[in-house]
């Protein structure tokens, strides 16, 4: 467990707006505190867990073996984790933006349901006749449109009809759900007879691998995303300016800031992150829309970035991890004969301690 | 004919969940705390029902328990909300995650048990009015119960002390500081309170509407509860409407196609949705400003970074 870690370490190195930096050895000692609490939270989230799993006669030391053996050290088990963090991260990035501008996306679940959509419907549409290579960015276009129309509803509502955004996205993504089962139950659908789904993009618009890792391109995507959204959340002026919005919108009105383009920006941009996880989880993971695509990778992705305190770089750390337990989850299903979904207890226990114990610095009560 | 009661009977049916976890949604919120946890507590109290009345065959038990064990969920919320000062959407999400991995972990060896459910008992004389029986009267126990707890809910946040206290806490909550009570006593009570009625509304899922319990069972109910609060201005008597409503959509799928009407059940399915959606919209600038005070600036000031 050394990537919770990585959080800590990146913590005192954040940004300070407090006037005077703390001392050398403050500071050390504040990154200690942090550590021990980190620490503690891990542990008690790992007690808990063991606790509720011996509860229904797994031996927990057992369960944590296996879930570490098969996690980590299987030959594909690394190359599986990167493959699920991609998605995640960009779910995490349409939830970091909007926050940086104060506002909350509850909505990555439908956007990426949406951009997945948007995707499939431009390759089922061309990957017959167009090549290969060109449907693939095609298809990312189509999701980035999609997503970002999705959030565009919740700007609308939030910018026009003054409806706030949590509850409007939270809304959507029970739309988007029943558009993709609408989609695929009648008019995309494969073949009456089978189960539900659309038929596969063709393979040459699937997304490429690495070289020989099975790794696809789409975890570089969600990278280099989370650099230019680092780079321009500190270096531009529109991520200056969000920053302003989200932490006093009447300074930034004052300052005859264009408040309204710059929220609308933040969600959409959002939108469009989100629309590229869907684009990814359909072409180089699920590789059609069947009825529980891509479930929960915007709800995982919404944790992810309260885990790195909507921060990009951190968002890679939580992302990863939050992976890695997707990819425990298996383990506890064929190892252990667990619920796949008991995961969601470690989930939910870590962020639990994180929003509870470690984000109470800097809060006005 | 037969389909408008069917589609009315059924939108009571299936929307009376909805209706418990919104009334109790609705005093969380007036007191100032939102609760996506909402759903969790559902699937809570689906499970403990279930397991309860699997277990001892009585389930009245089941319901008691069911709120208990939605209490249970949401107190993991009040306790980060309002001791900790957790950010209320992220709180009430993990609080979700929670309940589903604890469901799933313990449910899955009750899946496809036999239980003993509600059953449909037909009330006496009031049954027979044409419409309004059928549709009112030839329900579950736990849906007459409804039609007692949701207008006593409104009498105890609008008609009595400990209601006043709940309502100041989410308008003025300095006012109560200064008359000596504790602000986030209260809060706490009430997102409590709030989860008692999400699990007796996990409860009525599980063991008189649809008898079974699977995974994730609740599929969206506890969100759209919140939504609902929303929808009804926060007002318990309007959420007896918008529950209906979404349980009425939710039906009318089945009773079109048993009557041999081809139709893709998610064209009908979505129009809760969007009806929300678009009343929200339509009534915009004014719901917000009939939210609690305390409430609305959750809402405004959701956090960018700690």
């Amino acid at each position: 467990m050394s990537a919770p870690t990585d959080v800590m370490v990146a913590e005192p190195q954040a940004p300070d707006p407090a006037p005077a930096a703390p001392a050398r050895d403050e500071r050390w000692l504040r990154a200690g505190k942090l550590a021990v609490r980190w620490i503690a939270a891990i542990l008690g989230a790992m007690i808990i867990f063991s606790v509720l799993v011996s509860f229904q006669g797994a031996n927990p030391l057992e369960v944590f073996a296996d879930m570490w053996v098969s996690t980590f050290q299987r030959p594909r088990s690394l190359t599986e984790i990167f493959i699920r963090m991609a998605p995640i991260t960009l779910a995490a990035l349409a939830v970091v933006l909007p926050a940086r501008a104060g506002m909350m996306n509850v909505g990555g679940e439908g956007q990426v349901i949406v951009g997945a959509v948007g995707a499939a419907g431009v390759g089922l549409a061309f990957d017959q006749t167009l090549p290969g290579g060109l449907v693939m960015v095609l298809m990312a276009v189509g999701a980035i449109v999609a997503g970002a129309a999705w959030a565009g509803i919740a700007a609308l509502l939030r910018l026009v009809f003054n409806v706030n955004e949590a509850v409007t996205t939270l809304l959507l993504n029970f739309v988007a759900l029943d558009l993709l089962l609408f989609l695929i139950y009648q008019p995309w659908r494969e073949s009456a007879a089978a189960q539900p789904s659309t038929r596969e993009v063709a393979v040459a618009a699937q997304l490429p691998t690495l070289g020989s890792t099975g790794v696809t391109v789409g975890i570089i995507v969600a990278v280099a995303a989370v650099i230019v959204l680092g780079w321009a959340l500190t270096r531009t002026r529109w991520g200056y300016r969000l920053g302003v919005v989200g932490g006093n919108p009447e300074a930034a009105r004052r300052a005859a800031m264009p408040v309204t383009m710059l929220l609308l920006s933040a969600l959409l941009v959002g939108g469009a992150l989100a629309g590229l996880a869907g684009w990814i989880e359909l072409s180089a993971v699920e590789l059609k829309l069947r009825p529980g695509f891509g479930t929960q990778i915007g709800y995982i992705g919404f944790l992810a970035s309260w885990l790195a305190r909507h921060r990009p770089l951190p968002v890679l750390v939580a992302s990863f991890v939050l992976a890695a337990l997707s990819v425990a989850a298996d383990s506890l299903q064929l190892d252990s004969g667990l619920p796949a979904s008991t995961i969601n207890i470690l989930t939910a226990l870590l962020l639990v301690a994180v929003l509870g114990w470690t984000t109470m610095k800097g809060k006005k009560t | 004919m037969s389909i408008i009661i069917d589609v009315a009977s059924g939108g009571v049916r299936g929307g009376t969940s909805i209706l418990y976890a919104a009334t109790g949604e609705t005093i969380s919120e007036r007191a100032g705390v939102i609760n996506l946890g909402t759903e969790g507590s559902m699937l809570a109290g689906a499970l403990a029902a279930y397991m309860v009345s699997s277990q001892t065959g009585n389930p009245w038990l089941g319901v008691a328990v069911g709120a208990f064990a939605g209490a249970l969920i949401s107190s993991v919320h009040a306790v980060l909300v309002v001791k900790r000062k957790a950010n209320q959407f992220a709180s009430g999400l993990a609080v979700l995650f929670l309940s589903l991995g604890l469901t799933s972990l313990f449910g899955s060896s009750y899946v496809g048990k036999t239980i003993t459910p509600f059953t449909v008992w037909d009330v006496p004389l009031l049954s027979d009015i044409p419409w309004i029986g059928p549709i009112l009267f030839q329900q579950d126990p736990l849906v007459y119960l409804s039609y007692l707890v949701v207008p006593l809910v409104w009498f105890v946040l609008f008609r009595t002390r400990a209601g006043l206290l709940v309502r100041t806490a989410g308008e003025r909550s300095e006012a109560l500081t200064v008359h000596g009570f504790s602000v986030q006593r209260v809060r706490m009570a009430a997102v409590i309170a709030g989860g008692v009625l999400a699990g007796v509304g996990g409860a009525h899922l599980s063991i008189a509407y649809t008898n079974s319990w699977f995974e994730n069972m609740v599929a969206g109910r506890g969100f759209i509860a919140v939504a609902l609060v929303i929808f009804a201005s926060w007002s318990p008597l309007k959420v007896f409407g918008g529950a209906y409503l979404f349980g009425a959509a939710l039906s009318l799928g089945p009773a079109l196609q048993a009557r041999g009407y081809e139709i893709n059940q998610f064209a009908l399915h979505v129009i809760p949705f969007v009806l929300t959606l678009t009343v929200l919209a339509a009534l915009g600038r004014r719901t917000i400003s009939a939210a609690p005070a305390e409430l609305k600036r959750v809402f405004e000031n959701a956090p960018p970074d700690p």
